[in-house]
């Protein structure tokens, strides 16, 4: 792709585009953060980069957001009791991701209100409109999105791009590999990553299991790799029953995120990891490895 | 050579309209979804590169019949049984990602078997007497090896 190009029509387009504030809608993954970027050049102080702390990110995730884009003046919402009130009762993964997708709007709309914000900005990709407009499933800033949105325009500038593709862009802005080489994390968060209904004590399991996956799985170059929580099962701990929860573990590389398989990895650092997991996060008697490629499998559980 | 995708319900004054050297039929969910991508094949002389259901298009246009038949993901290794055109300087045996529940079960006598697979007979087809080219696998994802190859090819066979 002839990135230089894309980057001088993209901030033309932008600038073109927007006649007053935007809000940017920031996760801190390479898609929003190449998006911020791009607007921040094409439209400087007009752009307000928003992060909506969850409460589903990863451990220590939104500190670090907020350390690596402290140069834009990026305005952190603490959203997490409304995320997790929202969420209770739900089980069915598509709702849950329109739930999400809902709030995530209502929250920008908030914002914007309060500092005049007439756009939204969003780091759309190209598979997220396949896999939402296709039936596979709805992405959170597309058909999880809902429609009666109060912005006069969402744009969308990478909407066109693969994965890699916004890896090339982030290269070529010479963004920190951190953000350019960082691996691709849902919208949803770990809520996609927890089958059934999302507890703050199912939250607390995954994300200590998925920041051990994370460091112990680093070395592989993985394409993304996380943990999940499945569901109970029986073990037994010192010599007494536990009806424990089942964590999965998914490594996977790729190109595009289009097709993926599961990482080879050596027996030694899946029992490495089995064994932190079951002894360092209470409540897991259980650790899996996922061996299913995309297709059939999606890389996230729901 | 330029690229463009469109919609595949778009009327073939549109299609031609574009100016096309050839027309790649895609993958998709159903046959009930091909929108008029049947018509294409039969009304426009032109190159033609089916993939998946754009494969099992081609059958069902020109004969064939496509059933509910033994279902391929991932990794699947086919055998090459005419290395000419769509397939030139490949090797015989090739390691290909496949997505598919519905499978080429028959072909006419217009239509031309190129591969298969120990799960299907028909992974590839041609027309016999025009270059109309159908795979069941997806060349155009990462896993497929020499996916890029049959995109070259098929731009080979559309400069004629």
């Amino acid at each position: 792709m002839d990135t230089k190009g894309f980057i001088r029509e993209t901030i033309e387009a932008i600038r073109e585009e927007v006649k007053g504030k935007a809000l940017m809608a920031l996760s801190g993954g390479v898609d929003s953060s190449v998006c911020a970027y791009l607007s921040h050049k094409a439209i400087g102080s007009d752009l307000y980069p928003v992060f909506i702390d969850t409460g589903l990110m990863r451990l220590d995730e939104p500190a670090k957001i907020k350390e690596t884009f402290k140069e834009m003046d990026l305005r952190v919402i603490n959203a997490k009791e409304s995320f997790l009130d929202s969420l209770r009762g739900v089980e069915e993964p598509e709702e849950k991701r329109k739930v999400i997708g809902n709030l995530f709007i209502r929250v920008f709309e908030e914002v914007a209100r309060k500092v005049g914000a007439r756009y939204l900005i969003q780091g759309t990709i190209y598979p997220d409109r396949i896999e939402s407009e296709g039936g596979i499933k709805s992405h959170h800033n597309v058909g999880g999105m809902p429609l009666d949105y109060d912005f006069e325009e969402v744009i969308e500038p990478l909407r066109d791009l693969y994965k890699d593709e916004v890896r090339e862009v982030a290269r070529a802005l010479s963004l920190p590999d951190e953000i350019s080489e960082r691996m691709p994390y849902p919208g949803p968060g770990m809520a996609v990553r927890i089958l059934g209904e999302v507890t703050e004590e199912k939250l607390k399991i995954v994300k200590r299991a998925n920041k051990i996956v994370e460091e112990e799985i680093k070395a592989y170059n993985p394409w993304q790799a996380f943990a999940a929580l499945l569901g109970k099962g029986t073990g037994v701990k010192g010599d007494r029953r536990v009806y424990g929860w089942i964590i999965s573990v998914r490594a996977v590389e790729s190109r595009d995120g289009m097709t993926v398989n599961f990482l080879r990895l050596p027996w030694d650092t899946l029992e490495r990891i089995s064994f932190r997991i079951t002894g360092e996060v209470p409540g897991v008697s259980r650790v899996v490895y996922d061996i299913t490629p995309k297709p059939p499998a999606t890389i996230e559980y729901e | 050579m330029g690229n463009r995708i469109v919609e595949n319900d778009i009327s073939i004054e549109e299609l031609l309209s574009e100016d096309p050297d050839g027309i790649i039929l895609s993958g998709g969910p159903t046959l009930e979804r091909s929108g008029r991508s049947q018509s294409y094949l039969e009304e426009i002389d032109l190159p033609f590169l089916g993939i998946c259901l754009g494969h099992q298009i081609i059958a069902n246009t020109f004969g064939g019949s496509v059933r509910r038949g033994k279902e391929e993901y991932a990794e699947v290794e086919v055998e090459i049984l005419d290395g000419d055109d769509i397939f030139m300087d490949m090797p015989n045996k090739i390691k290909v990602w496949s997505s598919h529940g519905d499978e080429v079960v028959e072909i006419s006598p217009m239509l031309k078997r190129l591969a298969r697979s120990d799960i299907c007979e028909y992974e590839a087809i041609r027309h016999r007497e025009r270059p109309i080219f159908g795979v069941q696998w997806h060349p155009e994802v990462y896993h497929t090896e020499r996916g890029e190859k049959i995109f070259k090819n098929f731009v080979e066979i559309c400069r004629g």
